[in-house]
This record gives structure tokens, C-alpha cells and sequence, in this order.
């Protein structure tokens, strides 16, 4: 049995209705899961207005209703915002208070088990805030609301490189004191996890330097040695297929190449640079390490581009199909549990 | 108008004979019909010779008297213009007693090239822990070229390849060190040397900066990190005072995209990596080093010695032909301007 994946629309002042309404829209898109839209209706139709795309519909107010018929498309409705409350191009409130209320509700619906996964077209941190949510960033949201205290991350994909970072949005001198060998070694596991919840077996992780050249042998800076390397050690000795530390400069190429399946990066423009440099379309944000495959598009909700139809839907569809695999991969994996 | 037949070769230095810079010139000559510049090597012609043997590379060696036979040789063969190599050459296996014949291939081909006996100066890669070990003082070639032509600034490193030019404000320090040293000074410096020698070594008569933040998203208006608001875009300002076009500080993630590089001529770093995983992963193998602000073009290829793999005849001569290929332009483009303002004048 394929895996129930929800799709919701995102900000609905940005791009992220028409961006779903194009994946929902697309040949292919059914066949790969059970699909359930999670949404404001309202919100939908405008989005598929402007992409220009009619989708049958089976409009549902509880999601035991749904009944996955290939040709019509089961949209669980979530009223969240009138019609006179969005604003195309412009953050709001009450956009930030929709995106917050769908969330809660695909979380709920993930706890119980009626849907395995979700992908969530691109939302705006700080209208999310204004909207009500204690947080802006959304792994935090979605790991609160889970009920989940372990460690997670943001793992940032594209195609089959994944990669996942020790330290996010600090400022850059405070990133050598925050490497720490037990955090670079907690980012390895999760990458290794992650990316076996994706249906890697044993996958090829790759931990960045964090000095020019890897440090050359400690002549510019020690963290190397003294922290990162000792962390990829106790990453091989407990089975993961961790190597590095590697300079930056050249480990993306060979990432990409095909010699890893994921970077661990010891700070945010490390691997941002090169995995925007080479897809910015098509990557794609996970958040790792919580129960449930949750992934969205690395673009944002294009307020300068909204309502044109103009926007790809690529990353919304690698988002997608993301969330697929992590789903279909842990149901295969229950069920054989079982 | 005829630069092409007045300009004269190249000099190539050896850089540590025991890497693969002998090998890659070979190759180089090799490739000459493909618009590789004329060049002349400073080497030891006895070991070039056994070199090309080894690696059966088929290419003829000629020595040559003075950088003025050169451009006469090149069409048959590789010029070579003795530098004499005290101890025999074991690849991959570098010998100090070899280092002070390293250093005067540099001297004498940064004095070609000052004096206009070349039209510019490229630089095989150096091992820097054996010319320490012999005694030199200077971290490295452009450093070292800076003293020999007695600037008082420090001379700019800038790396490009055909889609990108990126100047890192600092170099080889600590990422920790690298966040110390950045300061308002060394910004405007880099910009003021990049500005002038965009116009004077690659024709570009109004050159358009941008200046990469430091911290993720540029700061976010301080959330992020101050150094954006406190030393970045101070040093903009100055610039701009100096009638410089430069726009920043830049979120550097979506900086390097192709879109973006429509916007600018070259880029300066906050620091190496941001520099180099754009540049690298743009162009793995073409991309050059270049020395601003000498009074000589300097350019040099982006790798090392390759230890490893000298003397097998497998390296890549790709990036020492981008290299030679962009000193060739620069220098006919800052001959170029040279002529135009003397017919100014």
C-alpha cells in the first residue's frame, strides 16, 4: 500500500498555492502516493486559478473520508483565512495564522497516523510568528508539536546530495567555539539516519573542514584536528560510513559526482554557496531527525513573482517526492518490523 | 593594433621541479595550436629533456640564450632557457639544495616581465615547506613578487575563470584568524586594486564590485552578526566615495548564481572558502591565480605540486593553459592602454 502523503499550500500571499496546485495538477503526482490536500479552499482555487490548472475535487471536513480515487483529488478543508484577508505579495498576519493552523492540523493527523508524511509549499518565518506560532523557524514548530525532544536539523537537498550543517544562523565567529566533536558527530548520526529513513543502505557521509584547506596540518587552525576529526572516528566506530574532515572548496564536486550521498557542513554559507550554485531551483529542505518525513522547497515564497503563474514548480515537486520515498521506506520498514 | 606580433612570449618559471609544473609545460607546449600563448620555460633543459622521455611526452626541447629567441623556437619547440638544477630531480620528492634555482626562476622571470623582455610572468606551483626549509621568508609567490617589486601595499590575490572573479579579502588564516583580520582598510584596498586592474588588465572601463557579506543572510540586518553594518558597509561607502561602483554586502549564497553574476565583474570574499567553493565548484580544473597590483602581469595556476602524481605524465595541464591564456590577455590589454594613453598624450 502506497503511502498517505499530505501536500499543503503554504503562505497564502506567496507562491505556495500556485506551487502546489501545479504538483497536484501534474500527471505522475497520484501514482506516486495517496495523496491529501490539507488546506483553506478558498486558497486552493486562487492558486489553481493562477496556474491555470483544474483539479476534480473530493472536498472533505475529516480525513477518514478520503477515498484516494486516482482521478479526483481528496482536499481535506481547513478554513483559515477569508478572502479579503490575503494579500498577494505582501507578508500578514493572518496568511501567518493560516499556514499555522494547517500545520497543526497536518501534525495532528501525522500523530495519528492517518497520513505518513507531509510536504508544505513555501511559508514566510515571519508571518508564521505574527500568526500566532511561538516560533518562526518551522522544525522547531513541527518538533514541538510532535512532542519530539530529540535532535534534529535541516538537512538541504539536491537530487541525491544531502547536506546537513552543525551550526545554522550565527554569526560566523561564533561558529569555531559552537563545533564541538559531540556536535559534529550528532550531525553525522542524524545524516546517517535521515538518509537511511530514505532508503539508503549504509550511506556515504562526507564532514567538511571548517579552515582553508582543511587547516593544512593545523598551519591555518586546529579544529580539525582537534574536534572534527575525533568525531568522524566515532562515527566509523559505531558503523557509519563517515569520512573527513575534507576541505570545502572541492568536497561538493565530489559529492555531486557521486562519491557521497551526504556533506556534513560545519557552518550555513559553506554548503549553501555550492548547493545553490548548483541547483537553485530544484533543492529541497528537510527536516530531519523527527518521526515523521516532513520537506518543503529550499525557494520562498516569492512575493515579487505572485499571481503571474510564473513560478517552477520543481522544488515543490522534488519536495514531494521526497517525502514519498522517507514514507514509503519507513512503511516497507514497519511492515516488515511486523 | 598588431599586439599579436609585437607582444613578446610568456616566461614560465619552474616552480619545485620535483611536482608536475615540468610535465604540465610540456603539455602545455603540446597543445599549442589550441591558442596557447607563446611562453618560454626557466628550467634545467637536461632534466625537461629526461623529463619528456619519462613520461613519454612527445615534445621537442630547445634551450635557448635570451628571452628573444623564444618566440623563433616555439613553433618547433619547447624553449627553455637554463636555470641549472644542482641536484638531480626525483618526483614527488622535493630537495632544498634545489630551492635557491626555484627562487631565481622567479626573480628573473618577474625581471622579464618588468623589464618587458616577457610580455608576462606565470608561476608553476612552489612547495613552500622546502623553500622555508632553505630560507625563505615570504608565505608565498605573492607575497614574495609584492616585495620584489617593492610595493608598499600588499599586492591582491584574485582567482578567475571564465565565469567568475573572486578576490578573498583574506587568505590562508584560521577561519577564526580570517574574522579578526577583516577590517574596513583591507576592504577598501582590495576594491581600490581590483577596481584599477579590472580597467587596466581586463578592458573593463566602469568595473562593477560586489562585496560579499560575512555572515549568513549578510547578518539580517544584525541578527547575524555585526561585522556587515560595522566594517562592511563602512568599507562600501568609501569606496563609492572613490567613484567605485559596488554594490553589497551580499547574502554570499545567492551571490555566485548565474543570474547574480550578471550584475557584477568581480566579487570580494570576506574569507578563502567563500572565495573558493563558488570558484571550484564553477570551474573545477580552469581556474587561475592572479596577482594584482604588481607592475607586471602575474597569473599562475589554481593547484599545487601534485606530489603524488608527478612524473606519471597525468596531470592536467588545463589550468596552466588558462592561466597562460589569461596573462596573455591581460597583458596585451594593459599594453593596449598604455599605447592609448600615450596617443592621449
Amino acid at each position: 500500500m502506497k503511502p498517505v502523503v499530505g501536500v499543503l499550500l503554504g503562505d497564502p500571499n506567496g507562491v505556495g498555492p500556485e506551487l502546489a496546485a501545479k504538483l497536484l495538477a501534474a500527471a505522475g503526482t497520484r501514482a506516486e502516493a495517496r495523496v491529501l490536500a490539507i488546506g483553506d479552499l478558498g486558497v486552493f482555487r486562487a492558486g489553481a486559478a493562477v496556474a491555470g490548472v483544474e483539479i476534480p475535487l473530493n472536498v472533505i471536513e475529516d480525513a477518514a473520508a478520503a477515498n484516494f480515487d486516482p482521478a479526483v483529488l481528496d482536499f481535506l478543508s481547513v478554513p483559515t483565512i477569508a478572502p479579503e484577508e490575503v494579500t498577494p505579495g505582501r507578508a500578514g498576519a493572518a496568511a501567518g495564522r493560516s499556514v499555522y493552523e494547517t500545520v497543526k492540523v497536518a501534525v495532528a493527523l501525522a500523530k495519528a497516523g492517518e497520513i505518513d508524511g507531509f510536504c508544505f509549499a513555501p511559508m514566510n518565518k515571519g508571518a508564521l510568528k505574527a500568526g500566532g506560532s511561538p516560533h518562526g523557524d518551522e522544525h522547531i514548530l513541527f518538533a514541538e508539536l510532535l512532542g519530539y525532544d530529540g535532535p534534529y536539523c535541516e538537512h538541504n537537498v539536491l537530487g541525491d546530495l544531502w547536506t546537513t550543517r552543525a551550526t545554522s544562523h550565527i554569526p560566523l565567529k561564533d561558529v569555531a567555539e559552537n563545533i564541538t566533536t559531540g556536535r559534529v558527530l550528532e550531525m553525522t548520526r542524524l545524516a546517517h539516519r535521515t538518509l537511511s529513513g530514505a532508503g539508503y543502505g549504509s550511506p556515504r557521509i562526507a564532514v567538511c573542514a571548517l579552515n582553508p584547506h582543511g587547516g593544512d596540518g593545523g598551519l591555518f587552525g586546529r579544529e580539525e584536528i582537534d574536534v572534527i576529526a575525533p568525531a568522524v572516528e566515532a562515527a566509523q566506530a559505531e558503523g557509519i560510513a563517515a569520512q573527513g574532515p575534507f576541505p570545502a572548496d572541492t568536497v561538493f564536486l565530489k559529492a555531486r559526482d557521486g562519491a557521497y550521498d551526504a556533506v556534513v557542513t560545519m557552518y550555513h554559507d559553506q554548503g549553501q554557496i555550492a548547493m545553490k550554485l548548483m541547483g537553485f531551483g530544484s533543492g529541497v529542505t528537510v527536516s530531519g531527525g523527527l518521526p515523521v518525513p516532513i520537506a518543503t522547497p529550499a525557494s520562498g515564497t516569492a512575493f515579487d513573482i505572485v499571481g503571474k503563474g510564473v513560478a517552477s514548480a520543481e522544488g515543490m515537486r522534488q519536495a514531494f517526492l521526497l517525502v514519498c520515498r522517507m514514507a514509503g521506506t519507513k512503511k516497507a520498514r514497519d511492515a516488515a518490523a511486523q | 593594433m598588431n599586439a599579436r606580433r609585437t607582444m613578446p612570449p610568456l616566461a614560465l618559471t619552474m616552480g619545485e621541479p620535483a611536482g608536475i609544473g615540468g610535465e604540465i609545460a610540456l603539455m602545455a607546449w603540446r597543445s599549442r595550436a589550441d591558442a596557447v600563448p607563446p611562453f618560454f620555460l626557466i628550467d634545467d633543459p637536461d632534466r625537461i629533456e629526461t623529463l619528456a622521455e619519462l613520461t613519454g611526452l612527445d615534445a621537442r626541447v630547445e634551450r635557448i640564450a635570451e628571452p628573444e629567441d623564444a618566440a623563433a623556437v616555439f613553433p618547433r619547440a619547447l624553449p627553455v632557457l637554463p636555470e641549472r638544477l644542482p641536484a638531480a630531480v626525483d618526483p614527488g620528492r622535493p630537495s632544498a639544495a634545489n630551492a635557491p634555482a626555484v627562487i631565481r626562476a622567479i626573480d628573473r622571470a618577474a625581471g622579464f616581465a618588468r623589464s618587458g623582455r616577457a610580455g608576462a610572468m606565470v608561476t608553476n606551483p612552489i612547495h613552500k615547506t622546502t623553500l622555508y626549509d632553505a630560507g625563505f621568508e615570504h608565505p608565498g609567490h605573492t607575497e614574495y613578487l609584492a616585495a620584489l617589486a617593492g610595493l608598499d601595499a600588499p599586492s591582491v590575490m584574485m582567482l578567475a575563470c571564465d565565469e567568475l572573479r573572486v578576490v578573498p579579502v583574506t587568505v590562508h588564516l584560521s577561519l577564526r584568524a580570517a574574522i579578526e583580520a577583516l577590517d574596513a582598510d583591507a576592504i577598501v584596498h582590495c576594491g581600490r586594486v581590483t577596481a584599477a586592474a579590472l580597467k587596466a588588465d581586463f578592458g573593463i572601463e566602469r568595473p562593477r564590485l560586489a562585496v560579499a557579506g560575512l555572515n549568513p543572510h549578510a547578518g539580517e540586518d544584525g541578527h547575524m552578526g555585526r561585522e556587515e553594518i560595522d566594517i562592511v558597509a563602512p568599507a562600501i561607502a568609501r569606496l563609492r566615495e572613490e567613484g567605485i561602483a559596488v554594490s553589497g554586502p551580499a547574502p554570499a549564497d545567492t551571490l555566485f548564481h548565474a543570474a547574480a553574476r550578471a550584475g557584477y565583474d568581480a566579487v570580494l570574499c570576506m574569507y578563502h572558502d567563500q572565495a573558493l567553493i563558488p570558484l571550484k565548484t564553477i570551474d573545477f580544473a580552469g581556474g587561475v591565480n592572479v596577482t594584482l597590483g604588481l607592475p607586471f602581469v602575474r597569473t599562475s595556476p589554481d593547484h599545487g605540486t601534485a606530489f603524488a602524481i608527478a612524473g606519471t605524465g597525468t596531470a592536467s595541464p588545463e589550468s596552466l593553459i588558462a592561466a597562460l591564456r589569461m596573462a596573455d590577455r591581460m597583458a596585451r590589454c594593459r599594453a593596449g592602454a598604455a599605447t592609448k594613453g600615450r596617443a592621449v598624450a
